[in-house]
């Protein structure tokens, strides 16, 4: 393979999008309602979903030749700009990880694009008065674009530009309908939501540039472990917040992002909002791709999280799989419903992530990509075909008009429950994923105090597993001397290709056990999730028909199910047998190097279930409990329920208004920013307008006298004096000048005679002497 | 009765006076053309009165009488088409009417 081919192919499947965008911006009202939809599908998805196809194989192959690990440290990177000292970075980065998210990012997106036309043709295409088709498809190119781009991006930096931009189209698209007040307010509020862990982002940022001095991802991870074994840089400093280290902050801001994005616990509150826009993007924004950034940050930057740091993922990503888990019980509205779910998974993903199921969690992110695109799209259909009913209690018995919806959407179900045979390979996306990250949180839970007993049980036990002689690999690879010293550690497995091997890997010494109640509650949790989805399925398509109306109306088109059908496909097959060991290789291979590689879930999640076999039942039995539950109070209608709604009132009032969180927000922030404003407005009317009037009354004052006393009677009196007294001067000299002739000579004449008779009186009064002389000299 | 310095210089002055009052009192500008005449060779009269009784042995008096005489032709020639311009001008030769010198 020539070099440098996947890069290509890759870039190729980002840009395409980003034509297509700029087409349809270009060209869109003029090609008209199906033809701009379809030109969104081919260019804006189809091209890349073709790149992501063949760089798949050709990654495959590369594995499989054992050159993978050369192509990532080869991949394609240049320099942007030098910022200060520090090169900011563009590149691909080419890895397992890379190829997997690609690939499903492109392959839903797609099956999306193509669900849109579908959708549009049924949807009013009119905003504020405007037809506006084209301009769905040119936002969601540019959606494409941007969340290729963030996958693809090797630099920080680029990472953030495309996280920005996704962020962008998530508003964009969320308010598609602007003209309606409603996804106004729910764009708004998603903004504004993720502005908050942008910021948290931006200062990771900031942290990673000015003390790893590198953006680049790969480069700053073996910065990052260089200075944590010689305590230079970032771990030098003594700064502390919240007890947290500099090097901790560093990791909680980078993170801070991903709970904005992926909208865990405190920042949760856009994600159900965001559900009044369009059902494509909901799907695509708001359950596959865009929230799951979040998560594909975290495990990027995995490699800069201290154990503090870690533990602050796994306590945000507990907080919020559970209590986003117990609202979804609760919803009525279908979307809603799949949108707490989401928030419930996707704290999963970040709990996975925290409890060091590096590859569990993003396990967890493909199979839940799938089948929860694959939901929101059923729910779209179920939607569409009721005429914009979204209310499940109006619902019921749709399986006999939308059967393939009906068949999809309970794949999806089982899927998310984690329905499989416990003790065998057989089973779902979730029962992977899912139960892998609950084996992991449990060994760091109960097994972790003391690591050493911990890694020789389990090579012991699980001894037929392939997965076991990689941990022997791992952990022979690793440096005896460190391993000798601190046993909960990282192993690092990339000594062939990083130069830097020596410790990079085993960064921290004292990695603390997780708590043990957050292993409960995410065991809670897994009985909740099957219960809460069987809920929704029975309640849409089981049972009697609860509103004649939406059930005569009850359809479903090819144009919509198609799509349901591929990605349920996905969902059963593509997703243990393609992606795991995608990941899996992205793990091992040392892109995610990391402190808690040793208790891995790849390396142990067969072992610990088979240690303990009350997990093994625990966890993969709980869909069944779940849905019989479901199904034993939901299968004659809503009565059941109604009763227990009643039984548990407080607890159902707090559930039906989310723990009140809005509410508080509104109280503390849209509340508090408003009395901030009154205060400052009241500050600003009495004080500082007081003092600048008084300083502006006096100076108008000042001026009053300056101008009307100082100037016109001063300066201009003496001005307007002299001119006027030369002028009167003038008038004086001029009586003389009367122009008549005899006039000058009588004034000749008599001056003359005056002069003449002045003399002649001074020297006859001078001395007589000088008359005579005189008079003698004129009498000779 | 000989005849003496006095005699030209009382002879002098009523010419003088007799131009300066001609200069005076006439409107016509060929008059008072007439008057300067009489007092320049009042002048003169002087001039040559004074060389010939108080310096007999120079001649500085007798020249520039010549001199005086000399510039009264041109100063004549001069104000004769002064007063030509200011005829076609004015139609007329009334100093009075020629004011605009006025300021």
């Amino acid at each position: 393979m020539a070099e440098h081919t996947l890069e290509i192919a890759l870039a190729a499947g980002v840009l395409s999008p980003l034509i297509s965008f700029w087409a349809l911006v270009l060209f869109g009202p003029k090609l008209g309602k199906p033809v701009a939809g379809w030109f969104g599908v081919v260019f804006g998805m189809g091209v890349p979903l073709a790149c992501a196809t063949y760089v798949l194989f050709g990654w495959m192959d590369a594995m499989n030749a054992g050159e993978s690990a050369a192509l990532t440290a080869n991949a394609w990177r240049g320099t942007w700009a030098v910022l200060g000292d520090v090169p900011i970075t563009i590149g691909v980065k080419l890895d397992s990880l890379t190829v997997a998210m690609f690939f499903m990012v492109t392959f839903i997106a797609f099956w999306i694009f193509f669900f849109s036309v579908g959708y549009m043709s049924g949807h009013s295409d009119e905003v504020a008065g405007q037809r506006k088709y084209w301009l769905f498809f040119a936002y969601l190119s540019l959606f494409a674009f941007s969340m290729l781009g963030l996958v693809v991006s090797s630099s920080l930096v680029f990472l953030f530009i495309f996280w920005e931009l996704v962020g962008l189209c998530s508003y964009l698209l969320i308010g598609f309908y602007f003209d309606k007040p409603v996804p106004q307010y729910a764009q708004m509020k998603a903004f504004i939501t993720n502005r908050v862990g942008d910021f948290g982002f931006l200062i990771g940022l900031m942290l990673v540039y000015f003390h790893l001095g590198t953006v680049d991802l790969d480069e700053a991870a073996t910065v990052f472990a260089q200075q944590a074994a010689s305590g230079t840089g970032i771990f030098a400093s003594h700064f502390t917040m919240f007890g947290w280290s500099l090097a901790t902050i560093m990791g909680v801001g980078l993170f801070c992002g991903a709970m904005g994005k992926s909208a865990q616990f405190p920042l949760h509150v856009w994600l159900p909002d965001a559900m009044a826009g369009p059902t494509p993007v909901s799907a695509l924004i708001h359950a596959a791709t865009m929230v799951a950034a979040g998560v594909y940050l975290v495990a990027r930057v995995f490699r800069l999280m201290t154990p503090d740091a870690l533990m602050f993922v796994s306590l945000i990503g507990c907080l919020t799989l559970t209590l986003m888990a117990l609202v979804a019980v609760v919803q009525t509205d279908i979307k809603k419903c799949l949108a707490y779910s989401t928030l419930s998974q996707l704290g999963y993903m970040i709990f996975g992530l925290g409890s060091g199921a590096w590859v569990a969690a993003l396990f967890h992110l493909i199979t839940h990509a799938f089948f929860k695109a694959m939901m929101f799209l059923g729910s779209g259909q179920v939607i569409e075909g009721c005429h914009h009913e979204q209310d499940m209690r109006k619902m019921g018995g749709l399986w006999k008009k939308m059967p393939v919806t009906c068949i999809t959407f309970l794949v999806g179900v089982l899927a998310i429950a984690g329905t499989g045979i416990p003790g065998t390979k057989i089973g779902l996306g979730g029962f992977f994923s899912k139960d892998e990250i609950l084996a992991v949180s449990y060994a760091r839970a109960f097994e972790w105090e003391d690591p050493e007993r911990f890694e020789e049980e389990h090579h012991g036990d699980g001894g037929g597993h392939a997965e076991v002689e990689l941990t022997k690999r791992v952990l022979l690879a690793s440096d005896p001397v460190q391993h000798d010293n601190d046993h909960a550690e990282t192993a690092h497995s990339d000594h062939g290709t990083d130069s830097h091997a020596a410790g990079v890997g085993r960064i921290f010494a004292n990695t603390p056990a997780l708590p043990k109640w957050m292993f409960y509650l995410a065991l809670f949790t897994a009985y909740i999730t099957p219960f809460y989805m069987m809920r929704a399925w029975w309640l849409t398509f089981m049972g009697k028909p609860r509103d004649d109306h939406v059930y005569e109306h009850a359809h479903e088109s090819p144009m919509m199910y198609i799509p349901l059908a591929v990605l349920a496909v996905g969902t059963v097959f593509a997703s243990y047998f393609l992606f795991r060991p995608l990941i899996a290789d992205a793990a091992t291979a040392g892109s995610a190097a990391s402190l808690v590689m040793a208790i891995d879930g790849t390396v142990h999640t067969p072992a610990i279930m088979a240690a303990h076999h009350f997990l093994m039942y625990g966890v993969g039995g709980a869909f069944l409990v779940g849905f019989l539950l479901a199904i034993a109070i939901y299968r004659n209608g809503l009565a059941v329920g109604d009763k227990l709604k009643r039984a548990l009132a407080p607890l159902h009032t707090l559930l039906e208004n989310k723990y009140y969180i809005d509410e508080l927000y509104d109280i503390v922030f849209v509340k508090g920013f408003l009395l901030i404003a009154k205060i400052a407005r009241f500050v600003d009317t009495w004080i500082v307008d007081l003092i600048v009037n008084l300083f502006a009354a006096a100076a108008e004052r000042f001026a009053a006298f300056c101008g009307l006393i100082l100037d016109k009677h001063g300066v201009d009196g003496v001005v307007n004096g002299v001119a006027k007294s030369s002028r009167d001067f003038g008038h004086i000299v001029r009586l003389p000048q009367t122009g008549q002739i005899r006039h000058y000579i009588l004034a000749a004449t008599g001056v003359a005679t005056i002069v003449f008779l002045c003399v002649l009186w001074a020297s006859s009064g001078a001395n007589d002497v000088a008359m005579a002389a005189t008079t003698a000299s004129l009498g000779r | 009765m000989t005849i003496g310095l006095t005699h030209y210089l009382i002879v002098a002055a009523i010419m003088f006076v007799a131009g300066l009052f001609t200069m005076m009192t006439k409107r016509n500008a060929i008059g008072i053309l007439i008057g300067v005449e009489l007092v320049l060779n009042a002048a003169t009269v002087n001039l040559v009165a004074f060389d010939r009784y108080m310096g007999p042995d120079r001649l500085d008096g007798q020249i520039t009488a010549i001199f005086v005489i000399v510039l009264a032709a041109a100063e004549a020639a001069l104000a004769v088409g002064i007063c030509i311009n200011v005829y076609k001008n004015l139609s007329t030769v009334d100093v009075d009417r020629a004011n605009s010198l006025r300021g």
